[in-house]
């Protein structure tokens, strides 16, 4: 008799899901999370007013040379004085790089993971991005289709409460909106200005993961509308915008199948080669450094695309001597993320009698268009935009004037700055990899990741013409005073869109996962964070993780209940 | 004839002293006190940062910097939040800021502070180089009243809870 009918490892973005699937199903469900526990009431700091912060809410730059020196320069719109006890401290949890590579692992070790701390972009993928891989003969072809994972995304939007537009986009799918954040007034012109100058291109409402209009099934988890604060990054005690710590954890707890355990860090997963299932998990407390196992009926990997792929890795038996569930050699291979670099920002006229009241947790977004309504590209794939049109106010005293003036400049008529930013897609290549150093382990024994990722051509082409696109686009907007920043490629990993490592496909000799994110090897094992991904797209993933998770966890309880597994 | 050192420091009372703080009524809302010792900034550069701040951001209808100890406020978060080298360059740039804006800054009339401080700032924001001193102090005395209690609430009329998103009205 197992300890527990299903373990999820993770309670991230795609644990959470899984967790909450799963319990709402009837199996009982462990949750393991290697991070400390976090209370909503005790741990936002998200009421924190400005005069409260310490020094502007900087952490001291000592500090941050000794535990932030990777987390900071990575993200350091999020990362604050008041909020780093949700980044991880790099002198504790360190890696490495292939020599000549350069890789932003940026972190999040407790309750909900990066769930907290995201930045609630939230898309679909099109049929398209199911559909390239197999047309333009790249890596493998995704085992899946737009049809199938439609309802999948319906019912985790209905859930978790998603703000945005149906904007009838084929190649960017509308879902079960709440009302989304209208545009400004300088935002409108902007996409009438540039969907008259290129057609086929559109300026819409940035989705977010915000609830708008709560539902009572969202109300009954304690969670209500946003109010508009953009405080996202140091948790949100209105429980608006969606988390796993704010949705799926709560909900899963409530069917009384739950059990989640704190600073339990995976070092391996135990194998049965005679049934060939995964039984159980064996772990070291954080903070003890006691070693226990737990036995299991059925395992999903939701440690994050990076650290799945590790514990796979770190699970060695005679029949897997590479890694569990490895007998494709793809596990660690692939990784993704998204590329920025590319972007603009200008002036824009015409409002300056008007300003905003609140604080919108989005912006704008420009759905791809490259080799989608434009096919003269010197690329494959593409790209987004994400940004905004607000007004400059007294743009943190980065304006002219002195006096009264410049001080009521705030609230004063004058300018608004428009700003976009690329978000693109990152091309599959098995030579980007994460593997296990041969002999340096972190402070628990398990063996330090090494990162060896690097972008090819597409990606580097891609983002020269995004830039071009974004100044095209800002002067096609009548901007002034445009300014377009150098295209340096943001580093691997900094997008935090984590993907790839251990892959869906159709054939078990060049993937690792099919497509139900069940291991073609061993059927009792499933992986539904960003691992899966066969392509990257270019929308922000974190909805895809969701869907696909829910989709595996149902699967998984069929396959349950039918004794196949 | 007074001493440059006690002309100093009988500027930082004037313009960021407890008299005017009194006058202000809002002594309990300071922050920082003024019997505090310095921890960062020399008289001479607090005295410079008390009188640009006092020119940027001037006692209006609602507290100026000087009211709410902004050059105080700097001085602790130069203490706390830089390392070494940030301070080395922020002295630097205090140096030079103050050579630009001449040795008689401090003790000529307002009037005359003011206009010099105007073409100072007209330069730093017409493409030339050679201003990332001033436009970074700028930065931190704007961002730092700002972040104050009457500078977020009385000045900026800062909703902690807006509740709604409007995106587009009149001044």
């Amino acid at each position: 008799m197992a300890d527990f009918d299903a373990i999820v490892v993770g309670s991230g973005m795609s644990g959470g899901w899984s967790a909450k699937e799963l319990c709402e199903r009837g199996l009982k469900v462990l949750v393991l999370e290697r991070g400390n526990e976090i209370v909503p009431e005790r741990d936002y700091v998200d009421q924190m007013p400005p005069w409260e912060q310490s020094n502007l809410d900087r952490i001291s730059e000592d500090e941050i040379a000794r535990h932030y020196y990777k987390q900071f320069p990575g993200v350091s719109y999020a990362v604050k004085e008041s909020n780093k006890h949700f980044w991880v401290k790099d002198d504790e949890h360190p890696y490495e790089t292939s020599p000549g590579t350069e890789y932003d692992w940026l972190r999040g070790y407790h309750t909900a993971g990066r769930s907290i701390m995201w930045s609630r972009q939230t898309y679909r993928l099109g049929p398209q991005d199911f559909e390239a891989n197999k047309i333009e003969g790249i890596a493998v072809d995704w085992p899946v289709r737009n049809e199938d994972i439609a309802p999948w995304y319906d019912h985790v939007e209905k859930f978790a409460g998603i703000a945005g537009n149906r904007d009838g986009l084929p190649q960017l799918p509308d879902g079960q909106f709440q009302p989304g954040f209208e545009l400004t007034c300088a935002e409108k012109e902007f996409k009438s200005r540039v969907e008259a100058a290129f057609p086929g291109r559109n300026v819409i409402q940035a989705r977010v993961a915000h609830i708008t209009a709560v539902t009572e099934e969202q109300r009954a988890l304690g969670r209500s509308n946003c109010q508009s604060r953009n405080r996202c990054h140091f948790g949100c005690t209105f429980k608006a915008y969606f988390s796993s710590l704010n949705a799926t954890l709560p909900a899963a707890e409530r069917t009384g199948n739950y059990t989640i355990v704190h600073n339990a860090i995976v070092q391996s997963l135990q194998y049965d080669g005679e049934s060939n299932r995964v039984v159980g998990v064996r772990v070291i407390d954080a903070e003890t450094m006691e070693t226990r196992s737990y036995s299991c009926r059925v395992l999903f990997l939701n440690a994050s695309a990076m650290a799945s792929a590790m514990i796979l890795l770190q699970s060695k038996s005679t029949k897997y001597p590479n890694g569990l569930a490895n007998s494709s050699d793809q596990v660690g291979r692939n990784l993704m993320d998204h590329v920025s670099g590319a972007g603009a920002s200008g002036l824009i006229s015409g409002f300056e009698n008007k300003t905003v009241f609140g604080r919108r947790p989005g912006g704008i977004y420009i759905p791809r268009y490259a080799n989608i309504t434009e096919h003269d590209k010197p690329y494959i794939r593409g790209f987004g935009f994400q940004g905004n049109a607000t007004p400059l106010g007294n743009a943190g005293g980065q304006i002219a004037g002195i006096g009264r003036a410049f001080k009521e400049s705030h609230g004063a008529a004058g300018p608004w700055r428009v700003s976009i930013s690329a978000f693109g897609e990152q091309l599959p290549n098995p030579n980007n990899t994460v593997t296990l150093h041969p002999s340096k382990r972190d402070k628990w024994g398990n063996p330090l990741a090494v990162f060896n990722v690097g972008y090819g051509e597409n990606e580097r082409i891609m983002q020269a013409e995004a830039g071009k696109d974004a100044v095209a686009m800002l002067e096609a907007a009548g901007c002034t005073e445009i300014s377009s920043r150098p295209v340096n490629l943001t580093k691997p990993g900094n997008r935090i869109h984590e993907m790839g490592s251990a892959r869906m496909g159709r054939d078990a000799a060049t993937s690792v996962l099919n497509g139900w994110c069940q291991a073609h090897d061993v059927p009792n094992l499933f992986i539904t964070d960003g691992a899966f991904m066969t392509s990257s797209a270019c929308q922000n993933p974190s909805l895809s993780y969701m869907a696909f998770s829910a989709r595996a966890a149902h699967y998984a309880v069929d396959l349950l209940a039918q004794g196949a597994i | 004839m007074k001493t440059r050192r006690e002309v100093l420091q009988g500027l930082i009372v004037s313009i960021g002293g407890a008299s005017m703080l009194a006058a202000c009524g809002n002594a309990a809302r300071v922050a920082v006190s003024e019997s505090q010792s310095l921890r960062f900034f020399s008289d001479q550069e607090l005295a410079l940062v008390s009188r640009i701040s006092d020119l940027l951001l001037p006692r209006t209808d609602t507290p100026g910097a000087l009211d709410v100890n902004v050059p105080r406020f700097i001085d602790g978060l130069m203490a706390e939040w830089a390392n070494a080298a940030s301070k080395e360059s922020q002295h630097r740039q205090l140096m030079d800021l103050g050579q630009m804006l001449g040795d008689d800054f401090l003790t000529i009339a307002h009037a005359d502070a003011e206009n010099a401080l105007r073409e100072l700032d007209r330069a730093a924001f017409s493409g030339n180089s050679g201003y990332g001193g001033y436009r970074a102090l700028k930065g931190l005395i704007t961002q730092s009243y700002f972040a104050t209690e009457d500078g977020a609430l009385l000045e900026q009329h800062w909703v902690a809870v807006p509740g709604r998103w409007d995106p587009c009205v009149d001044i």
